[in-house]
């Protein structure tokens, strides 16, 4: 089962909102999409989800298109809070259930499970609107999966859990990917995106300038980031043989190399053959690549 | 159970389960009651005294017969002088005197107060002394008692006869009197409805709009569905509260007065022709279908629940339309204006069963109207469908025609 997401266009009057997008996400397989505000996921998310029409290209789910798709196979957590805010948490999971083809009989299981899951005992009876804003995100998100989706669409899940939520969440969406739910989710949340992601798509102004693995994404930059204890000055270690940049951290400085293979040359010129406290060569971490894809700064 | 139903019955039972739904048609039903019961209700908390009416009459002409007590008036002839009266007046023993003189062949009254008479009860005096009058004047004639009979109690039977083969159904006005009375029932109940459902759809559709769980919906289920859900859903709950409505008069109707009331409604309803009937009750279906619809998508429109009550005025204000022509037309039902209305899709509910029932209209004037009407409904149907498919994801500030315009630029 897979989704494909071929040569997808979304075109308005004046501006392009999704240019000429491809990629595939296979059954099981969590695929983060990540961009700036503004930049087409969510306009993406209603084309996979057949709540806008593409203007170019094909969106195919099992090589069938979205809109002959069964919906019931579907799960969507929208960016902003979509539940009923005058109707109670636990018939709030029921309703949505029953609207994806489940019983109420079938669901008693997975409501209670899934209430008991995510702390929300005590909560069950009352109204959406009376509960603070990280207990509605875990309302939508659970009303979001009740039915066992195959499909699970996630924009922006992180947005306003405190920390110890979020690992809940997190440990959620593992779980759901264990048991065989393909999930394509969107954050701001770097970290997260890659704790959870197996492929990414990095979307700016609607193209994607990136789209694949995410250790692909890290070896394309390479090990290009070191860091070290040094007695050297800031300006003496900017003037050294492929350094890009140097920034210092309350543990040392980490550099910024034009290439890896710097890497040795540089542990020759700082060790001079003797013991080193630390130098280390890592990847960049997604959020300092995400910065420099999109034209920001990284390290 | 289908989509469908689930989101249909989903609207139905949090609507009806609300406390101001239930607070509301408690109110309707009760002012309802109120006005058609008024003088059951009246007579049972303002039991007041007859008005005490002294007859003074100076003539040689006896008017007893005229002037009889009943329930609300007790007429006296007192023989004392006037000074004598106005005394007693003054003190309250009498609520008004009238002092029934001869003057130049012709009955003169002066009617004498110390707390003026209310409007009604004036009316009903002096509709009495005009009677009296008439007698007085006919009584100088030195008739016999049959021909001043004949005179007085002569009315001229009208029988109408148009020469048009297709208008020569000639409405009585037994038959009239009953097309306007349900004229102004089906008008209200029109009024309450459209101001009430269209403004419940409204915001109903706006509030999932606003608060986004109609992204999630759509995700589930398709536009279409979701759409016609919400007109059924707010159709059973208009249904149910005119159900309650009817059932609640009908059932005061009967018991109240050991039925009395009922048999006046019966009557009203005997003179009222079939096609009267036919033609309001598909009004009526349609019409509450054509503002649920128009109200669907204001609410599509909005981007949250606060805009919802700006939105649909334009559509109350047909409404209000549709009730103010209904009610000017209630003394002159054949003007222009009504004509025109009663051709109106917004207010051919409350205009055409007024023509029909209190004016003789070529047949084909309420078929036309009819037509006119699911014509509409249909057009509005799929127009309304098209674009709430596209106006329900989008999201835009300014009024109503920025928002249309909008959704147009976004969408296409």
């Amino acid at each position: 089962m897979t989704l494909v997401i071929d040569q997808v266009t979304k075109r308005y009057q004046d501006f392009t909102a999704v240019d000429q997008l491809s990629f595939t996400i296979k059954k099981g397989e969590i695929f983060g999409l990540i961009g700036q505000n503004g930049a087409g996921k969510t306009t993406t998310f209603r084309m996979i989800l057949d709540l806008q029409e593409t203007t170019e290209g094909d969106i195919t789910w099992n090589e069938q298109p979205m809109n002959k798709v069964n919906r019931d196979i579907l799960g969507y957590l929208p960016e902003e809070r979509g539940i009923f805010p005058t109707m109670a948490v636990e018939e709030q999971l029921y309703f949505f259930g029953i609207l994806r083809g489940w019983t109420k009989k079938d669901l008693k299981k997975e409501v209670d499970y899934w209430i008991k899951r995510f702390d929300l005992e005590d909560k069950r009876k009352a109204k959406a609107e009376t509960l603070s804003k990280g207990n509605q995100q875990k309302v939508q998100l659970i009303a979001s999966f009740i039915h066992q989706p195959e499909f699970l669409i996630l924009d922006e899940p992180f947005s306003g859990l405190d920390p110890v939520n979020r690992q809940l969440l997190m440990n959620a969406i593992l779980f759901l990917k264990e048991k065989g739910t393909t999930i394509l989710f969107s954050s701001h949340q770097m970290d997260n995106v890659e704790e959870l992601c197996d492929h990414l798509c990095v979307l700016k102004k609607g193209a994607s300038l990136f789209t694949g693995s995410l250790l692909d994404l890290k070896e394309q930059y390479g090990k290009i980031k070191l860091s070290i204890r040094s007695e050297l000055e800031e300006s003496q270690l900017n003037a050294l043989p492929g350094v890009k940049r140097v920034k210092k951290t309350k543990d040392g400085y980490t550099l910024l190399l034009e290439n890896e293979l710097y890497g040795e040359q540089l542990f020759q010129i700082l060790g001079k053959g003797k013991y080193m406290e630390k130098f280390s060569m890592d990847y960049l971490s997604l959020d300092e690549i995400f910065k420099d894809l999109v034209g920001g700064e990284h390290v | 159970m289908s989509k469908f139903w689930l989101l249909a019955t989903q609207l139905y039972k949090q609507k009806i389960r609300s406390k101001s739904f239930i607070f509301s048609t408690l109110l309707y039903v009760a002012i309802v009651s109120g006005i058609m019961f008024w003088s059951d209700i009246k007579a049972a908390i303002f039991s007041e005294e007859p008005l005490k009416i002294a007859m003074v009459n100076d003539t040689k002409q006896d008017f007893k017969e005229v002037f009889q007590s009943d329930d609300d008036v007790k007429f006296s002839f007192p023989t004392e002088d006037q000074a004598t009266i106005e005394k007693q007046i003054k003190a309250e023993k009498l609520d008004a005197a009238v002092f029934l003189t001869e003057k130049d062949g012709r009955l003169n009254a002066e009617i004498v107060t110390y707390t003026p008479l209310e409007f009604n009860d004036q009316t009903k005096l002096s509709s009495m002394i005009q009677y009296a009058g008439k007698i007085y004047a006919v009584q100088q004639l030195h008739l016999t008692t049959k021909q001043a009979a004949q005179i007085i109690e002569s009315q001229t039977p009208i029988h109408m006869k148009n020469l048009d083969m297709q208008k020569q159904d000639g409405k009585s006005e037994d038959e009239k009197a009953a097309g306007i009375g349900a004229s102004i029932l089906v008008g209200s109940i029109v009024y309450s409805i459209v101001i009430s459902f269209l403004s419940i759809i409204t915001t109903d559709v706006a509030s999932e709009k606003g608060s986004r769980v109609l992204e999630v919906l759509l995700a589930s289920v398709k536009p279409s569905t979701h759409f016609l859900a919400k007109i059924t859903g707010t159709y059973l709950l208009a249904f149910s509260q005119v159900a309650l409505l009817l059932v609640v008069q009908i059932l005061l109707l009967l018991t109240v007065d050991d039925g009395s009331k009922w048999k006046k409604v019966a009557g009203v309803i005997e003179n009222l022709s079939v096609s009267y009937v036919v033609y309001t009750l598909a009004y009526l279906i349609l019409s509450i279908f054509l503002f649920l619809i128009v109200g669907a998508l204001f609410g599509s429109l909005v981007s949250k629940v606060e805009e919802a009550g700006q939105t649909m005025m334009p559509v109350m204000f047909m409404g209000i339309a549709g009730f103010y022509v209904l009610m000017s037309g209630l003394y002159s039902p054949d003007t222009l204006l009504v004509k025109i209305f009663s051709f109106i899709p917004f207010t051919t509910v409350m205009v055409m069963p007024l023509r029909i029932g209190a004016t003789d209209l070529s047949p084909t004037e309420p078929l036309i109207a009819l037509i006119i009407l699911i014509a509409t409904v249909v057009v509005l149907f799929y127009v309304s469908l098209s674009f709430y498919k596209r106006s329900v994801l989008t999201y835009s500030s300014g009024g109503i025609i920025q928002k249309i315009k909008t959704v147009l630029k976004v969408t296409t």
